[in-house]
């Protein structure tokens, strides 16, 4: 009987796939970290204070340039707008995006802009407690640095002041910023036109209660961040390396199913689809990002993301549970529906709340689902949701694992009474399994470690005169590992036409066929080797 | 004051009197903070004028004016912020850190390299990084902004490869070789009091840089897959300038006494205190008495400062006035009051008068 490739394969040639591989694994992290600039820029923009001279504010349709030659009368500070009976609703804040002399490209993939207020405390004029901040913003582009303004969203957005005041509210400390939380102001899922002009306002009014009690604002910052151009060509270029690369053992691994005399079993259906799923991902669609002003790629890169993790984490436990030696059918997938049912209800909770969020910044780029009360709580109950079904999940995917060691371990001591093709039937099995465990533990903890080394420092290390972006090495290395696990994955667990020992094939496929027939696992059929097989092996290892 | 430390003043004050002949102490770059600059959008090409107007910069200085000249503006700016934060600090003190003139700006007491002269330094070239920080931010500055360290050479983008905007790096840069171009031309003889006063001042002006790059502090925001932290982006966020002054103050209160050494190092005159940093503030003479009107040291004195009676710290009629009693007088002061306030700008407010007890130094 056959087995996969893995349990065939001498040790030599196991030790070279391993090592090519691990030298793609470094050349992965080597991408990013020496040729990719870090991932992200934030950029900061200080707003400058327009004054709108119409008296109707909410009449004129005009946008306000912060600088260049038709920029708009400004003060430099509300005590030169006090000094001028200048009101509140007369002032809008404009920001241009980007800086004087850049421009925007559609490499930069999406822009995120962060809100921030400068805000003094004043004696007299304190923030109140839950307080809330009405803002009036507009967003228009232009392409050419001449041209007219086109308005591209536009929207009364609320967002939650949450500062606090660390000294002592005396008349002493009057004019010292308050420390206020980061706000989310607006999020595109693609930069497609070169300069965005926003244009912010605080509307004030005593009797509708609105921008009431929110201190003195000195000055609104923002936080423009996008990708980095650089980061996204080797992105891309990666993603069009791959995609073939996993495509093509895909296709040979099918085909080696299929030109078997049995059908295919579960695992190999499961390891299949886990290649789709990868491939799903690698598309670089990406590239017409740069050519069309496609907003919805942010939503559909979260999508496959989400469904490759679906598929992964729904392998391993397919994986454990055909591995589990106990006598029992399975290769069923109803079989599991225990245990993939929280993975399938948790994506799909993160999906709403993905859609919730990033679906509706497709026609309001200013929404925030942590903006009102409500969507806050919705949104947390999705995560928390979520969160149960990963916890579930974990204790499900630990369980099997517990169950498959106290059964190999079991099995360990009856081993040598075996006969001997069942034998090697079982120490095929356990040997396939402690592999992929092996191999499944350390790519998570590469990712586990990467990422909180990520999390931990911010930005790059220097080493001697390099400069190493230890972030860009974190995305290209971890996605370049999981490129890898996959295909190592439909490589080394194909099906082999090797017989066990191959002096005595001749015999053992009746002789054992009784006995083959009980032992319910994987890969239990018999299937005669054919030249064909023999020949695509060759090419497969050559 | 003990006998050493007044014999010492005294060889202090002679020497300062020996040396107070050169007319070139007189100005400095303050001075930007105290003429308005004219805003460099009004010479268009060949804006000579504008450095050549500009008083007290010196050859460097000037040479760095014609190069950037839109940086102008926010020097002064700087300078005018350094300024107000060290009355702010100092206005408890004996010494208020009031300015005398447009040209000299703090007037003579700058000559002398004490404790307050440290403050001053530090506090303005801290100013010019938060100001030129700032308006980089708002997009003033032509030359601000892209960062050429990390990126690969044959790129001609390297705003599409790395992005621009490390805007507290180019504040730091821009200032120190501005504040700092006044003293690398000079060139005193190693182990003269004048290349003792440079080094202070060197050192000086690089904590007030350090100082606001320091407290800069990083800011990050999570924006990966749903939310979650699979992609962080950090900044540097330049703190509240009242923070840098306060941050100072509490350098000035922890000043290191320093004399110029064999090598034509500055070296601590107490060995038992720990050296100090970069971040620390050094002076190299004993402060002057701000108590009473001297024109050699260019001491104001307290004489009709404003104190608090019920006081006992350094505000406190006692000290303030230095034991010479106060005059009390009974003044109106004018409010405005019961006012509608929103979050800028000409609100209506009523005008409330009191009568208050003011106390000031005889």
């Amino acid at each position: 009987m056959a087995g996969a490739i893995i349990e065939n394969m001498s040790t030599k040639k196991l030790v070279i796939v391993g090592v090519i591989l691990l030298l793609f694994q470094a050349f992965s992290f080597m991408v990013g970290g020496l040729i990719a600039p870090s991932p992200t820029t934030a950029i900061h923009y200080m707003a400058t204070k327009c004054v709108d001279n119409v008296k109707s504010h909410y009449m004129s349709k005009k946008w306000f340039m912060p600088w260049g030659p038709n920029h708009c009368d400004k003060v430099r500070d509300f005590d030169e707008a006090t000094a001028k009976k200048i009101e509140a609703n007369n002032i809008v804040f404009a920001v241009h995006i980007p800086m004087p002399n850049k421009e925007m490209s559609p490499w930069f993939q999406f822009m995120l802009v962060i809100l921030q207020f400068d805000i003094a405390f004043k004696m007299y004029n304190q923030i109140e407690d839950g307080a809330v901040v009405t803002v009036d913003v507009g967003l228009a582009y232009r392409d050419d640095s001449l041209g007219e303004w086109t308005e591209m969203a536009h929207s009364i957005e609320q967002r939650k002041l949450s500062c606090n005041f660390t000294t002592p509210k005396t008349i002493d400390n009057e004019g010292r910023y308050y420390e206020c939380d980061l706000m989310p102001l607006m999020e595109l899922g693609c930069v497609f036109h070169k300069y965005y002009l926003l244009n912010i306002r605080l509307p004030v009014s005593d009797h509708k209660k609105v921008n009431r009690g929110i201190g003195e604002i000195k000055d609104i910052r923002l936080v423009g961040i996008h990708q980095n151009g650089g980061f996204t060509k080797v992105w891309f270029a990666m993603k069009t390396f791959l995609t073939p690369s996993i495509l093509i053992i895909m296709i040979w691994y099918w085909r080696r199913i299929t030109m078997m005399s049995r059908p295919p079993v579960l695992l190999e259906k499961v390891i299949f689809a886990l290649g789709i799923s990868m491939t799903f991902i690698n598309i670089p669609v990406e590239w017409f990002s740069v050519g069309f002003e496609w907003t919805w790629m942010l939503l559909f890169g979260d999508i496959r993301q989400g469904i490759f993790y679906a598929m992964l984490l729904s392998f391993w436990i397919i994986f454990c549970g055909e591995h589990l030696m106990d006598q029992m059918e399975r290769n069923r997938f109803s079989v599991y529906w225990k245990q993939v049912g929280p993975i399938v209800f948790g994506s799909f909770c993160l999906f709403i709340f993905d859609m919730c969020e990033r679906g509706v910044q497709l026609t309001n780029p200013f929404y925030s689902i942590w903006a009102s009360d409500v969507g806050t709580e919705l949104a947390m109950a999705f995560i928390i949701v979520a969160g149960i079904c990963a916890c579930l999940y974990f204790l499900f995917l630990c369980f099997m694992v517990f169950q498959v060691f106290r059964n190999i371990s079991g099995k360990r001591t009856s081993l040598p009474a075996m006969t001997k093709a069942r034998r090697l039937h079982y120490e095929g099995l356990i040997f396939r399994f402690k592999f992929l465990m092996l191999v499944t533990l350390a790519c998570a903890a590469m990712t586990v470690i990467f990422f909180i080394i990520s999390q931990v420092n911010e930005g790059h290390w220097h080493w001697g005169d390099y400069t190493v972006q230890v972030n860009s090495a974190f995305f290209t290395g971890i996605y370049g590992m999981w490129n890898l696990y996959v295909f190592a994955l439909m490589f080394l667990y194909a099906p082999s036409h090797k017989r066990y020992g191959d002096e005595q094939s001749s015999g053992d496929q009746v002789g054992n066929s009784g006995e083959d027939i009980q032992l319910t696992t994987t890969i239990t059929h018999v299937d005669g080797p054919t030249e064909v097989y023999k020949m695509m092996r060759k090419e497969a290892q050559e | 004051m003990d006998a050493s430390q007044s014999l010492r003043f005294i060889l202090t004050i002679t020497l300062l009197a020996c040396s107070s002949q050169r007319p070139a102490h007189a100005n400095s770059w303050w001075s930007l903070a105290m003429n308005p600059i004219q805003r460099p959008e009004m010479y268009i090409i060949g804006a000579q004028p504008l450095c050549s107007q500009l008083t007290g910069l010196s050859q460097g200085q000037r040479k760095l004016c014609q190069l950037y000249q839109d940086h102008m503006v926010y020097i002064g700016e700087g300078a005018k912020t350094g300024i107000k934060e060290c009355q702010y600090q100092f206005r408890q003190r004996r010494w208020n850190c009031s300015t005398v003139d447009n040209t000299s700006v703090f007037g003579r007491v700058m000559q002398i390299g004490s404790r307050e002269t440290a403050f001053t330094y530090a506090i303005s070239a801290a100013g010019v990084v938060n100001a030129i920080s700032r308006a980089c931010r708002e997009g003033e500055l032509s030359t601000c902004g892209c960062s050429r360290a990390a990126r690969p050479r044959d790129l001609p983008r390297d705003w599409l490869w790395g992005g621009c905007g490390d805007n507290v790096n180019y504040g730091y840069r821009f200032a120190r070789e501005f504040v700092d171009a006044r003293e690398r031309e000079k060139n005193y003889p190693r182990g003269s009091t004048e290349h003792a006063r440079t080094l202070m001042n060197l050192q000086n002006n690089e904590a007030g840089r350090m100082a606001v790059y320091n407290l800069a502090n990083v800011a990050c925001k999570c924006h990966g897959v749903s939310g979650s932290c699979s992609l962080k982006t950090c900044w540097l966020q330049l703190a509240d300038f009242r923070r840098v002054g306060e941050f100072l103050k509490e350098k000035y209160d922890s000043a290191a006494a320093m004399r110029i050494g064999r090598r034509g190092k500055l070296e601590l005159v107490n060995n038992r205190f720990n050296p100090p940093t970069a971040e620390d503030l050094a002076y190299i003479d004993p402060s002057p008495d701000y108590c009473l009107r001297n024109e050699s040291t260019g001491s104001l004195g307290t004489q009709g400062r404003l104190c608090n009676k019920t006081s006992e710290g350094m505000d406190g009629c006692e000290l303030m006035c230095c034991g010479r009693g106060y005059d009390q007088f009974k003044t109106y002061k004018h409010e405005r009051c019961h006012c509608k306030f929103h979050w800028c700008c000409y609100v209506k407010c009523k005008r409330c008068t009191s009568l208050v007890d003011q106390f000031v130094c005889k």
